[in-house]
């Protein structure tokens, strides 16, 4: 008879088997092609999502750095003023700026780097040297401790006709604005991935227990009341849905980090940025995703509980 | 298997004037009136398609009368609500035709299923379930699942399963009609054990020489939708 009968199983498999994401539960009979469609499609949902996450994240950590290094940064704009020599404007308006509190380097634009800039637009410097081409001083400032701007550019206007100081708040607002859109975008898809996950946990749960009619039929007769039912159903598709999420979420803190130190993404982006800006990108990653899979694992029980009590009374 | 103690007095089934129709029909049963009393056991019989089946469906509340009253263990079965049914069909252990057993539980993990659903720890309950497997001869089986065993070891492990939380009532639909005469017997003598030790029986049955070995059991008899009560005195 022993042939007849299930093998005792290796002690780690039973390990294992005791976990309980590992866990068949007995009551409900397992569908393998379903569950595992089930917890594929979970999977996928969660590597999106958390892929979404990550370049939501990727991108707000973007525009914060650009905003840091922008607002870090102004510059003077001295356009030639007929007879007025620009030089000796350049030379007043660079004492200035080195005379003033929180201004940390000065670098003045020689009219060569200046006509080089406008080079795409007005063709070779060799060109346009009869223009009255402006001149530029890029000015680096102390984040900590930044002068007043608005009184700096006051003094260099009076001392330097034609001279203008832009610190580059239009492009900060505009960068802000964008990254903001951006992050409700992403946001918007995590949602619709989430919620389409909750969808399909929905729709295996139904289908599961419409195919496990006859054993729920069975158990109300032996006893079983709608709250020991539901729970062996809904901890079921839950377990499912945890373990797809964690699949996915592995998965995608896998890509996430690759892209990140390849810097596929990030390349051309974040010139600039220091090395260790950019040296621990992943314990966001990975913060970020396991919130993914948090929230995939409570959308699958909530999913699966919510249809699991609908249907059961429908069956009773 | 002990007997039952402090067991409730009073009728365990009480049907007075019970009709049931399918859709809009003719009724399937008429007029149905009879009780069943702790610890007594009896036949429900009659031809194929009058009506035992069903019978058995409405006292396992799997069907609602369309008219009449139905009293389960002293409770009007119209009054119960959900909890309550739950509670009454604890009291009950039913075997069914098809046997019912699930295809991917074990034969022990099937016959353990009734006191699993109340909640009880397995340990409180392995070694009575192991004694009631050996009990009807599946000891060496309790790990097999159905899909191995013969349709009297399933019978048996659908019997002992009804029985394994010592129901005060046992009801059982053709329990001999997929094994040999020889096995009838032996799951016959399973029931008469049962009743001896304080369990209701009612078995729906058409076979006529199973109801001629129990001596003074009731036989409940449909015929033309109604029901008569005879009683076998041999």
């Amino acid at each position: 008879m022993t042939d007849r009968s299930d093998q005792h199983r290796p002690s780690l498999f039973a390990f294992l088997w005791s976990i309980p994401l590992f866990k068949r539960d007995p009551l409900v009979a397992a569908d393998k092609v379903t569950d595992r469609a089930l917890v594929s499609v979970v999977a996928i949902m969660t590597f999106l999502a958390a892929l979404t996450l990550g370049a939501a994240q990727f991108a707000a950590g973007t525009a914060a750095h650009w905003q840091v290094m922008m607002a870090s940064e102004v510059t003077v704009q001295i356009k030639p003023q007929g007879s007025r020599s620009i030089e000796a404007d350049i030379v007043k308006a660079t004492d200035i700026l080195r005379g003033t509190s929180g201004v940390t380097s000065v670098k003045v634009f020689s009219r060569d780097e200046s006509a080089k800039l406008l080079e795409p637009w007005l063709g070779p410097a060799s060109s346009i040297e009869s223009l009255p081409i402006p001149r530029l001083i890029a000015v680096r400032l102390d984040t900590a401790a930044p002068p007043d701007l608005a009184a700096l550019g006051k003094t260099i206007a009076e001392t330097v006709p034609g001279a203008t100081l832009d610190d580059h708040r239009s492009w900060t607002k505009r960068l802000g604005r964008i990254s903001d859109l951006f992050l409700i975008a992403s946001l918007s898809a995590l949602v619709l991935v989430l919620a389409a996950t909750g969808l399909a946990i929905v729709f295996a749960t139904r289908g599961a227990m419409a195919g496990n009619r006859e054993i729920i039929e069975v158990l109300h007769f032996i006893g079983a009341d709608d709250h020991y039912i539901a729970g062996q159903f809904q901890s079921h598709f839950a377990i499912l849905g945890v373990r797809g999420g964690l699949i996915g979420g592995a998965a995608a803190i896998v890509v996430l980090i690759t892209i990140h130190l390849t810097g596929r993404l990030s390349a051309g982006l974040l010139e600039g940025a220091s090395l260790s800006e950019l040296a621990f990108p992943g314990l966001q990653i990975v913060g970020a995703t396991m919130v993914v899979v948090a929230l995939v694992g409570l959308i699958a029980g909530i999913a699966s509980r919510m249809t699991v009590h609908r249907t059961i009374g429908r069956l009773a | 298997m002990q007997a039952f103690s402090n067991r409730p007095l009073g009728e365990l089934v009480r049907f007075e004037n019970v009709g049931l129709r399918y859709g809009v029909g003719a009724e399937t049963l008429t007029d149905v009136s009879f009780a069943i009393e702790p610890q007594s056991f009896q036949f429900l019989t009659g031809a194929s398609g009058t009506g035992k089946t069903t019978l058995l469906r409405l006292i396992m509340q799997a069907l609602k009368p369309t008219r009449g009253m139905i009293a389960l263990f002293g409770q009007d079965t119209a009054q119960l609500n959900k909890e309550g049914l739950t509670a009454l069909r604890r009291r009950m252990g039913i075997v069914f035709q098809d046997f019912r057993l699930l295809d991917h539980l074990t034969t022990y993990e099937n016959v353990a299923l009734p006191l699993k659903v109340q909640g009880r720890e397995e340990a409180t309950y392995r070694a009575e379930v192991t004694e009631l497997l050996s009990w009807v001869g599946l000891g060496a089986l309790m790990h097999a699942k159905p899909a191995v065993l013969s349709g009297g070891e399933k019978q048996r492990a659908s019997i002992a399963r009804a029985l394994v939380a010592q129901p005060e009532l046992l009801l059982a639909d053709e329990p001999t009609g997929n094994v040999d005469p020889s096995l009838a017997r032996r799951l016959l003598r399973l029931f008469v054990e049962m009743n001896r030790s304080g369990t209701a029986i009612l078995i729906a049955t058409h076979d006529l020489s199973l109801m001629d070995q129990i001596e003074g059991a009731r036989r409940l008899v449909l015929a033309d939708r109604r029901l008569e009560v005879e009683v076998n005195h041999d």
